[in-house]
C-alpha cells in the first residue's frame, strides 16, 4: 500500500508506515482516478495503476455495463502507443455478443489499440493474461469470465495481482454471472447500468453505471455512486444532482446515499 | 487385374508389371499379392524425401517410386565425395528394409535413368532411357539404334525431324549438355543452419541446448545479410529416419536469437503429442524459409522497453501458443450492414487496417458496444406496427421501454442480389431502434423487414447492448 495519501486517521491503521513517506507526485503517479470528483474523493486519489481489479456484472444482463466500464478504467490509463489486450473464451461471444468496435469506437476507444485473445479455455486465458501482463507490452489486459469459472480462484488471481505489481500493468477481471468468491484483487466492483440522462424527445442519454465498491483492500469502506461516462474527455462525471428526474423515471434504485454525499 | 509392381524375388521368376495376376497365378501358384494403393505409395515417398533432406534442401520426388537429390555443393559431410554420400543413403536405406539402387549424374534425367535400368556408362543405357513413347523406342530400334550411346554421335536435325523435338531434348539431358534442375518439395530456405551428431541426441534440454545455438548462428547470418526472419523451421531428423518439423511465424521479421529460442521453446511446450526422440536425434537443422530486410536498430545507452517491440513480440508468443487465429486485430469493413463492417484477422497478418467512425460531441455512442452475430429473435409489444417497441422479451425476461431513439433505417445491400432494385427484393430492410428499459438497460432492437410493404409481420431482433 504504497500510495495512499492523505488519508483520515481511521484509514491509516491498514497501511504501511514504511512507504507513505515517498514523494508525493510518484504516489499520484500510482493512483488512477476516475474523474468523478464524488468516486475519487471516496478512493483517496483513486484506484491502484498496477493492481489486478475485479469488476462484477450485477445480474447477468449486466455483463455489457461491467466490461464497459473496465474498458473505460483502461482508457482513462491508456497511454500512446501501448495496446488493451481483450482475453476471453471464445465460447462466450454466443451469450454475452461479441466486442464491437464501432461501439468501442463511440465510447472514445481506438479499436486499431485493441488486441483481441480468444482461447479454448479459461486455464489458457489465465496463462495469457499472467503473459501479457508480465511481457509490459500492454496498458491493461481485461480477462473476461463468465459463470462459476473455477480456475479462477485466491491462487489465480494471487498470479494476476503479483503479475500486474511486478510489470506495472492495469489488470482487470470482469465477472459476470458469477458470486464474489475470496480474491487478491485490489478492488471489487458491482457495475449494473443506470438509467441515463434523457437527450431530447426522450432519446437514451449517455453511458451512465451504477458501481458499488464491494471491498477494497486499502481498507475503503464500500459505497456506491452513480457515474456518467464522457467520451470526449474520456472521463467520467458524477451522475447529475438534478438527476431525480431519471431516477422517477426509471422508477430504479436512485441510491440516497451516493446522492447525499455528493 | 495386372501386376503394378514385383519385388526382386518374383523378378527373378519371370514376372513383371503388367502381367495379369491370373497369368502370374498359372506361373507362380504360391504368388503373394497385394492391392496395390497408390496413396500410401505417394506417403511413403514423401516420407523418404523427408529423411533424405538431411543430405540436401534441394529433393524431389519422382513417383512412383523415386527420389531425386540435388546433392550439388552438399557432400562436406562426406569429404567431398558424392560416392560416400550414396553409400550412406543405401545404407540407411537397407536398415529399413528398402532396396534401393543409387546413381550419380550431372543432370536429373541421367542420374534417373542410369538408376533405373543400372548401366553406369550413359552410353550404354537403352533407348528406352528416352522416356519417350512405346511408338518411339520401338522405331529406333528397328532401325539398328539400341543404345543412347549409338544416338550420342549422330546429328540432331534428322533424330529431331523423325521424332520430335522433345526427342533430341530429352537426348540433350541424358547426355548431360543440358540441366533442367529439379523442382525440390520445399523452397530452400534462404538461410540453414545445421548440427550432425557422431552420437544420437535424445535428451530434450540438450535438442533445445543446440537449438539455441543454432538460433544463435542463424541470427548472425541474418545480421550480416541486414535481414530479419518472418518464419523458422526446425527439423529434427532421427537417426531412424523419421523427421519431426516444428515452425514457428512472426508477425515482424526479427534476429533476435534469445525470442526466437522462446518461441521454438514456446512451440515444443504446445506440441498435441511431445516430441518423440526415440532413439535420438543425429541432426537437426534450423532454416529461415522466409525473410525480410531488418536494418540494425542503434541500441541506447539507457536501458527503454521499446513497447512496439515487446507487442510484436508479445503477439508472436501468444500466436505460437495458442494457435495464430486467436491472437485478433479488428479490421474496418466498408459496409453499411452493422456485423459486416467489422473483420477480425490474426494479429501476425498485418497491422489493423481501416477507419472507424469518430464518435460526435455532444452525442451519445450510436453503435453498441457488444454485438450478437447472429441477431437474438425478440417478442417486441409495438403500439403501432411500424412503431417503436413498448415492451420486448428477452431470454424470457420483459423488458419495459423507457427511452428511445429511432428508427434508423438500413436498407439491405440490394447491388448484391440479383433484381436487388425491386422493393423487398434485395433482401428485407432494418429499422434500428436504441431503446433503454426502466432498469436503465440500453439495448439496440430492430425490425426486420417493412411492415405492409416488405413483409406483413415484421419480426424483432436484438442486435446489440449499449454500455
Amino acid at each position: 500500500m504504497n500510495n495512499v495519501r492523505a488519508l483520515p486517521d481511521s484509514v491509516l491503521a491498514f497501511c504501511h508506515i514504511g512507504n507513505w513517506r515517498k514523494d508525493k507526485t510518484s504516489q499520484d503517479a500510482d493512483l488512477l482516478p476516475l474523474g468523478a470528483p464524488n468516486v475519487d474523493s471516496r478512493l483517496h486519489g483513486g484506484l491502484m495503476r498496477n493492481a489486478l481489479h475485479e469488476v462484477f456484472a450485477a445480474q447477468g444482463e449486466d455483463v455489457a455495463p461491467a466490461s464497459a466500464f473496465a474498458l473505460l478504467l483502461a482508457l482513462r490509463l491508456h497511454l500512446p502507443g501501448q495496446r488493451i489486450f481483450w482475453v476471453a473464451e471464445e465460447k462466450q461471444d454466443r451469450t454475452t455478443g461479441r466486442i464491437y468496435p464501432p461501439g468501442l469506437a463511440g465510447l472514445g476507444a481506438d479499436p486499431a489499440h485493441m488486441v483481441i485473445v480468444r482461447t479454448v479455455s479459461m486455464l489458457d486465458a489465465l496463462r495469457a493474461a499472467a503473459d501479457i501482463i508480465r511481457s509490459k507490452a500492454a496498458s491493461a489486459v481485461i480477462l473476461e469470465a463468465h459463470g462459476s469459472a473455477k480456475m479462477i480462484d485466491l491462487t489465480s488471481s494471487r498470479r494476476l495481482a503479483l503479475a500486474a505489481a511486478d510489470a506495472g500493468a492495469l489488470a482487470l477481471l470482469v465477472r459476470g454471472d458469477a458470486t464474489p468468491m475470496p480474491s487478491a484483487a485490489s478492488s471489487r466492483w458491482q457495475v449494473r447500468s443506470a438509467p441515463s440522462e434523457p437527450l431530447a424527445a426522450n432519446a437514451p442519454g449517455f453511458p451512465a453505471f451504477d458501481i458499488s465498491l464491494l471491498r477494497h483492500r486499502g481498507g475503503i469502506h464500500p459505497f456506491e455512486a452513480r457515474i456518467m461516462w464522457d467520451h470526449e474527455q474520456r472521463i467520467f462525471h458524477d451522475a447529475p444532482l438534478s438527476g431525480g428526474l431519471s431516477a422517477i423515471v426509471s422508477g430504479g434504485k436512485a441510491d440516497p446515499g451516493t446522492r447525499a454525499s455528493a | 487385374m495386372r501386376l503394378v509392381a514385383c519385388d526382386a524375388a518374383a523378378l527373378a521368376l519371370g514376372l513383371a508389371p503388367g502381367l495379369t495376376l491370373a497369368d502370374a497365378r498359372a506361373r507362380v501358384p504360391e504368388l503373394l499379392a497385394f492391392d496395390h494403393d497408390p496413396h500410401a505409395d505417394r506417403l511413403l515417398l514423401a516420407w523418404l524425401a523427408n529423411g533424405c533432406e538431411r543430405y540436401t534442401p534441394g529433393c524431389a520426388v519422382d513417383p512412383p517410386q523415386g527420389l531425386i537429390l540435388d546433392i550439388t555443393g552438399c557432400t562436406h559431410l562426406f569429404e567431398g565425395d558424392e560416392i560416400a554420400l550414396a553409400v550412406d543413403l543405401q545404407r540407411r536405406l537397407r536398415r529399413h528394409g528398402f532396396t534401393a539402387r543409387t546413381a550419380l549424374g550431372a543432370t536429373p534425367d541421367s542420374a534417373r535413368a542410369k538408376a533405373r535400368f543400372g548401366v553406369s556408362a550413359i552410353g550404354d543405357l537403352p533407348v528406352e532411357a528416352l522416356d519417350m513413347d512405346a511408338g518411339t523406342h520401338q522405331a529406333l530400334r528397328r532401325s539398328g539404334l539400341r543404345y543412347i550411346g549409338d544416338l550420342a554421335n549422330r546429328p540432331c536435325q534428322p533424330l529431331a525431324a523423325r521424332f520430335g523435338k522433345a526427342c533430341t531434348l530429352k537426348l540433350a539431358r541424358l547426355l548431360e549438355e543440358e540441366d533442367p534442375h529439379i523442382t525440390p518439395r520445399r523452397v530452400p530456405p534462404v538461410i540453414r543452419v545445421e548440427r550432425n551428431f557422431a552420437e544420437p541426441v535424445a535428451r530434450t534440454e540438450h535438442v533445445l541446448a543446440v537449438i539455441g545455438q543454432l538460433a544463435d548462428e542463424s541470427a548472425e547470418i541474418l545480421r550480416e545479410r541486414g535481414k530479419g526472419g518472418r518464419r523458422f523451421e526446425v527439423s529434427l531428423f532421427r537417426s531412424d529416419g523419421h523427421v519431426a518439423r516444428l515452425a514457428v511465424d512472426t508477425g515482424t521479421p526479427t534476429r533476435d536469437s534469445a525470442l526466437l529460442d522462446r518461441l521454438i521453446r514456446e512451440r515444443i511446450d504446445t506440441l498435441a503429442d511431445p516430441l518423440d526422440p526415440g532413439f535420438g536425434y543425429d541432426m537437426i537443422r534450423l532454416a529461415v524459409p522466409v525473410a525480410e530486410a531488418l536494418a540494425n536498430t542503434q541500441m541506447g545507452l539507457e536501458t527503454k522497453v521499446d513497447t512496439k517491440a515487446a507487442n510484436a513480440a508479445l503477439i508472436d508468443r501468444l500466436s505460437v501458443r495458442l494457435g495464430t487465429e486467436r491472437v485478433r486485430h479488428f479490421h474496418s469493413h466498408e459496409s453499411h450492414i452493422p456485423e459486416r463492417a467489422v473483420a477480425e484477422r490474426a494479429a501476425l497478418s498485418g497491422p489493423p487496417t481501416g477507419e472507424w467512425p469518430k464518435p460526435e460531441t455532444g452525442e451519445p455512442p450510436p453503435r453498441p458496444f457488444r454485438l450478437f452475430d447472429p441477431p437474438q429473435p425478440i417478442d417486441v409489444t409495438a403500439e403501432i406496427p411500424d412503431g417503436p417497441p413498448h415492451q420486448f422479451r428477452w431470454r424470457r425476461k420483459l423488458h419495459q421501454v423507457t427511452r428511445y431513439e429511432g428508427p434508423e433505417r438500413i436498407a439491405a445491400e440490394w447491388w448484391r442480389h440479383k433484381g436487388g432494385y425491386e422493393l423487398g427484393g434485395g433482401g428485407l430492410t432494418r429499422d434500428y431502434y436504441r431503446v433503454e428499459d426502466n432498469e436503465g438497460r440500453r439495448f439496440w432492437v430492430f425490425r426486420h423487414g417493412l411492415y405492409g410493404q416488405e413483409k406483413a409481420d415484421p419480426g424483432w431482433y436484438l442486435h446489440g447492448l449499449f454500455a
